[in-house]
């Protein structure tokens, strides 16, 4: 029986795509950098999926058949990973993901002035910073933070987006 | 955007059907067959683009906390800030208490929770959703947001 090349190639991707789903869940568990590890679990993945693309195929396909399945699985697999992060960083950072939470953890009702007193804070703003600062787009000077080159790029780039979209303030 | 994607989809839809497989110069080397696989992934590669790419872009653009809090640093005359300055003019001088009234609002909007006099008390949807979200924070073994 002759499987479809191209359908193989999308269960590699697959394959190679729960693996690092594992491994990023493996990692928040033991508390690894989430950032540098989902790159890095990610990018490790990726290149496997790669090899084993490669591997399946050279000994049936060569030239342009191999660079179309390497291409396939590339871009499916990115796909999938854009796909995957701003799931995942919902759950993991969202205000409003935190707010049900909270919500559910105090029995399913709370004054409104107690979220605020709980989110609209000083507090959050400053484990932002924080995570700004660790990200490389912050530094630290005593109690004031300053815009990295990086940051500023950043900032100046969403500024534009905004101001294209006509979103106003937002945040 | 709803509407922009569907839009989207259905013309992609009929660009597929009406042009040739091989659209006049592709070797037959770099075809996909059978062809509702090839229709397929430009379904899956269209909707990645649109709700991983631009969706995205659009949602970190309008909603993003971190993103709006180096704008403001870099819209501020001084040279540096500090969090006291940000809780009172994030947002373009609206402030944090606006930014977290949003959020209820959303909440308020897409019938998770209700309000009821000075209390917000989750709905039968929202009960169900912060189940779940509570559990994979319990899996991922993620600390209370405080």
């Amino acid at each position: 029986m002759t499987v479809n090349p191209v359908l193989s190639t999308l269960i590699v991707v697959a394959i190679w795509f729960l693996i690092f789903i594992c491994l990023h869940i493996v990692g928040l568990r033991s508390r690894q950098g989430n950032a540098q590890w989902l790159v890095r679990s990610y990018a490790a993945c990726c290149a496997a999926t790669l090899v084993t693309v490669a591997a399946l195929s050279m000994w049936r396909d060569s030239g342009q058949t191999l660079l179309l399945l390497l291409f396939i699985a590339l871009l499916t697999s990115a796909c999938l990973f854009v796909l995957y992060v701003p799931a995942v960083y919902t759950i993991l950072t969202s205000l409003s993901v935190a707010t049900l939470i909270l919500l559910r953890r105090a029995g399913g009702r709370l004054t409104e002035k107690s979220l605020y007193d709980r989110f609209a804070t000083r507090g959050l703003v400053q484990q932002r910073l924080c995570v700004l600062v660790d990200a490389g787009y912050l530094v630290k000077d005593a109690c004031r933070f300053r815009l990295t080159s990086r940051g500023r790029a950043l900032a100046r780039g969403f500024a534009f987006i905004k101001r294209f979209w006509c979103l106003g303030p937002g945040g | 955007m709803t509407l922009i994607y569907l839009g989207c989809v259905i013309l992609a839809a009929l660009i597929w059907f009406a042009t040739s497989v091989d659209l006049g110069f592709l070797a037959p080397s770099l075809l996909i067959e059978p062809g509702w696989l090839d229709f397929s992934l430009m379904l899956f590669y269209f909707s990645a683009a649109f709700f991983g790419g631009a969706l995205q872009l659009y949602n970190l653009a309008d909603r993003g906390f971190s993103l709006r809090i180096l704008i403001d640093v870099e819209e501020t005359d001084s040279d540096a800030v500090d969090a006291d300055w940000l809780v009172a003019n994030y947002a373009g001088g609206r402030g944090l208490t606006w930014m977290y009234g949003k959020r209820i609002e959303g909440l308020l909007e897409t019938k998770f929770v209700d309000r009821k006099a000075d209390m917000i008390e989750l709905t039968s949807k929202g009960e169900r959703a912060a189940a779940v979200l509570l559990a994979i924070h319990r899996f991922l073994r993620l600390e209370p947001q405080s």
